[in-house]
């Protein structure tokens, strides 16, 4: 699975640390979904994409293989 | 997040001082070669008193440090914990059925019991501290990239 996050976080100029607090979640957390070693469960993808005001296809998407 | 039950954060260094005191009371049973008389079944005998000190004392510390709760405790911690502890009793059982197949004294079956005290949580603490420091470093060299 691919997320892009980190453009997002970057469009609404937050950094991981914020996102975190935003979510309730450590920033290694956040970090490590960006980097794609995390899979979130859909709760935190669905608060993830709530913080973004998107829908979660739109942040997470399937890659070939999953 | 559902809250899970776990002791509260400070219960880890609370556990830390339990197991730091047990050593010294481990040390002076050793040198007064206090024993328990299998016979002696009275509660508050010496010897029951001493092994209450020092087993019970390491077995709540560790306990205390191995389920306090963590500063933010999130589902990827709460995924460390649980992959931890499985490896915990995967480890705790090879060392279980390993230490039966090769103790063929029966006197030496109280050593087993004792390791499986304390193998089971001292390598879930272990192996738990290691993967949150690896998902520490990993974040540092996040920073250092982004910089």
């Amino acid at each position: 699975m691919k997320n892009n996050i980190r453009v997002e976080r970057a469009i609404k100029n937050i950094t991981q640390a914020e996102l975190a607090g935003l979510i309730d979640v450590s920033r290694q957390t956040i970090n490590t979904i960006e980097s794609n070693k995390y899979v979130p469960s859909t709760i935190l993808a669905l608060k993830i994409a709530r913080v973004f005001k998107k829908p979660v296809e739109e942040i997470f998407m399937l890659e070939e293989g999953d | 997040m559902k809250p899970q039950f776990l002791f509260p954060t400070w219960c880890r260094w609370l556990g830390l001082a339990l197991f730091l005191v047990h050593l010294p009371v481990m040390h002076i049973w050793g040198i007064y070669n206090i024993h328990s008389d299998p016979k002696d079944t009275d509660m508050f005998s010496t010897g029951h008193l001493f092994f209450i000190l020092t087993v019970v004392l390491m077995v709540s510390g560790l306990f205390l440090i191995a389920f306090s709760r963590e500063r933010i405790e999130d589902e990827q911690i709460y995924q460390l914990r649980l992959s931890s502890l499985r490896w915990a009793i995967f480890a705790n059982y090879a060392v279980l059925i390993i230490g039966l197949i090769f103790t063929t004294n029966k006197a030496d079956y109280k050593d087993i019991l004792r390791l499986n005290l304390w193998v089971p949580l001292v390598f879930f603490i272990l192996l738990f501290r290691y993967k949150i420091f690896r998902l520490n470093r990993s974040l540092g060299k996040e920073e250092e990239y982004e910089k």
